[in-house]
């Protein structure tokens, strides 16, 4: 009897533990944690270089300038190469976003659904991280990608909250809590777009006065049209003050002529 | 005396089977024609119609142009609960009032994109939706909510989405910006007619953002009647009432709206805004025009189907008279009068008329109802010209009634010549006459 005991407390020692679902509090905390990790409270330039595949077309590399002054909600795009792209913008003011063509010199009016450049990019891929104050998140499970144990977590989207995509599914790692993957949904269930996060850096901000952490590396596939993709991958991080006047209509204008 | 006469020309026709099956059939194949003709033409008709007054149009609009500058224009309507008001104080043979906001745009869908004209509409206040629509995926009331739009089946294929997606719309403002916005799908409704693949609703408050308007403004108010038919009476006292009320009105001019927007309105010097009263039949004026297109050609066709018609019985009973001449000395020698000869002949003829019309109208409306049943696609490049996705026969008794009673009219009169050319035959001669 004893030895059946012992060959029972043994089995159970050996058998891999059941993983422990999340409470509704530590997902939040996590969804916060993934926020505030990416929080930078202050002013932030970089440059960006994205990479579009689209099935059947050449592929094309942008170049661009991507400033945010957080705390004010303003963000602004500016792109730089290629020429014929050149002085193409996006500007983000009261939740508005503005895309303006230097070749009609119009601006146009865009929604958070906008393909940037026409690529896969969403204007929320090169924004800070908003997603607390966006979703309600629930956990699905614990998972393997890969290498990495992760935290499988479903994000819904808040009522008269506008995003891009209404249902989010993200893959975290339990270790470093950085995201690694996502998957983006309409409301119809269908699936729109998968990201991977490959690489993670962090810089020192003074304005936080602490690590601000970002995706060096960025991988969007196209659920819908299959074989697009957009690569993105930020450098020269600068998180110095920008000029007070740089959020306008007037100063990406100024920069095609 | 009738029913004997009756008798004895149903006999003589019985006596000629062959002769009488071969000009009945012609008969009963030219009528089977022109009855489909006419059930396509009308289907036709009224598919456009259900299909306009559903999506396009009142029987009654009141609708306008908004002009910021005289080179552009806008279909608008300010203020328009007092216009609402007067309406429905002036017309009391109305039976509901709706108003939509009038819009065109680019959607955006993840793969794929198409023209729409929009119609910014208040679900609650659409009687006739729950009746003309039918939604095969998703739940009409969701359309009250705000920023969704209903597809109907055509388009939802066409931009490859289904309820829950959404979709970008996108045009330019009053002031020239262009503005998007998304929409997300809650319904998706069955075609209705050709109208339908490029028409779709969206909620009301959706368009007046998007074009950045207040909520005094619409794109026109649709007015439906009990009597369709007084639509006319109804638009000219109505633009005379809201004339006299202030507003500046626009001339009479039998135009849908979207094309005064395109060419005419922009064209002339004013601005500000204008108020234009039409009916359905002027929103409808290019396929109107094609439908009357239509019914002139079938018209021709009748008449050049009759003229085969007559010159095939005056052959046909030139030939029977000609083998029946010794029967009819015989029966002028017996004391037969000449007009009972005539009569006899027509008779004939009338009976044959009516037997080999109703027997075309018959077959007619057997293949018509079964093509209906059948539910027939009509190819995309043909129903632009045919109104219709699939093919539909209207049967209209009253049209079939006058169709058959004209062919048969018309064999009658074509067999008045012989037959008094029999009647006029001398006995002696008649029974002379080696047949």
């Amino acid at each position: 009897m004893n030895r059946l005991a012992a060959l029972a407390a043994l089995l159970c020692a050996a058998l891999p533990a059941a993983p422990r679902a999340l409470t509704a509090e530590e997902v939040k905390k996590v969804v916060a944690t993934l926020d505030d990790r990416q929080r930078n409270s202050g002013d932030w330039k970089a440059l960006c270089y994205m990479e579009a595949k689209e099935k059947g077309k050449t592929d094309v590399v942008y170049e661009l300038l991507v400033y945010r002054r957080d705390e004010e909600d303003k963000q602004m795009f500016l792109f730089t190469k290629p020429k014929s792209e050149a002085g193409k913008g996006y500007l983000r003011l009261e939740k508005n976003l503005w895309m303006y063509d230097p070749a009609t010199g119009r601006w146009e009016r865009r929604t958070e659904r906008e393909r940037i450049g026409g690529t896969d990019t969403r204007r929320g891929d090169l924004d800070e991280s908003r997603l607390a104050e966006e979703f309600d998140a629930k956990w699905i499970g614990e998972e393997r990608l890969g290498a990495y144990a992760v935290d499988h977590l479903r994000l819904t989207v808040k009522p008269g909250v506008d995003v891009a995509f209404p249902v989010v599914e993200l893959w975290v790692d339990k270790a470093t809590l950085n995201e690694l993957k996502r998957q983006e949904f309409a409301l119809s269930g269908r699936l729109m777009r998968t990201a991977y996060y490959p690489r993670w850096r962090k810089v020192y901000s003074p304005s936080k006065k602490g690590e601000v952490w970002y995706p060096e590396e960025m991988r969007f596939f196209d659920e819908i049209e299959k074989g697009n993709s957009t690569l993105i991958l930020i450098k020269e991080i600068d998180l110095r003050p920008l000029e007070a006047n740089l959020f306008t209509k007037a100063w990406l204008e100024a920069k095609s002529r | 005396m009738l029913l004997t006469d009756v008798q004895i020309a149903a006999r003589n026709l019985t006596r000629h089977t062959r002769r009488n099956l071969f000009l009945g059939g012609a008969l009963a194949t030219v009528t089977a024609l022109l009855v489909l003709l006419g059930a396509l033409t009308a289907g036709m008709e009224a598919s456009m119609m259900e299909s306009a007054l559903t999506l396009l149009t009142g029987h009654v609009n009141v609708g306008g142009f908004f002009k910021v500058t005289s080179g552009s224009a806008a279909p608008l309507v300010s203020d328009y609960p007092r216009l609402l008001a007067l309406v429905r104080e002036r017309v009391p043979e109305v039976d509901y009032v709706t108003w939509r906001g009038r819009g065109w745009a680019k959607a955006v869908s993840e793969s794929s994109s198409m023209d729409l004209v929009l119609a910014g509409v208040d679900v609650g206040n659409e009687p006739s939706f729950r009746r003309t629509l039918r939604i095969t995926e998703g739940r009409l009331d969701d359309l009250a909510q705000p920023g969704t739009v209903l597809l109907f089946q055509g388009q939802a294929d066409r931009l490859k989405v289904r309820v829950g997606d959404v979709v970008t719309i996108s045009a330019p403002t009053a002031r020239g910006v262009n503005n998007t916005a998304d929409l997300r799908v809650v319904a998706i409704a069955r075609n209705v007619g050709l109208l339908s693949a490029f028409s779709a609703f969206v909620q009301a408050d959706a368009v007046r953002t998007l074009y950045g308007l207040n909520a005094s403004t619409t794109g026109a108010i649709h007015v439906y009647l009990k009597d369709p038919a007084a639509a006319p009476a109804v638009a000219l006292r109505l633009r005379q009432e809201i004339a006299k009320a202030g507003w500046r009105v626009m001339e009479p001019d039998a135009q849908p709206y979207w094309m005064k927007l395109m060419v005419k309105v922009p064209s002339e010097d004013w601005t500000g805004q204008k108020i234009d009263v039409t009916t359905a039949d002027d929103e409808m004026g290019q396929f109107k025009q094609f439908i009357r297109a239509l019914q002139g050609v079938t018209w021709v066709l009748t008449v050049v189907l009759m003229l085969v018609v007559i010159i095939g019985i005056l052959n046909t009973l030139a030939i029977a008279i000609r083998e029946r001449t010794r029967e009819i000395g015989t029966l002028r020698a017996i004391g037969m009068q000449r007009r009972k000869v005539l009569w006899l002949f027509v008779l004939e003829t009338t009976l044959l008329g009516l037997s080999g019309t109703a027997a075309g109208a018959a077959v007619a409306a057997a293949v018509a109802g079964l093509l209906n049943a059948r539910g027939i696609a009509v190819p995309e490049a043909v129903q632009f010209f045919l109104s219709q996705e699939t093919l539909h026969f209207l049967l209209e008794p009253g049209a079939i009634a006058a169709k058959v009673l004209l062919l048969a009219g018309v064999t009658v009169l074509a067999a008045l010549y012989p037959a008094r050319r029999a009647a006029r035959l001398k006995p002696i001669t008649a029974m002379h006459q080696i047949g």
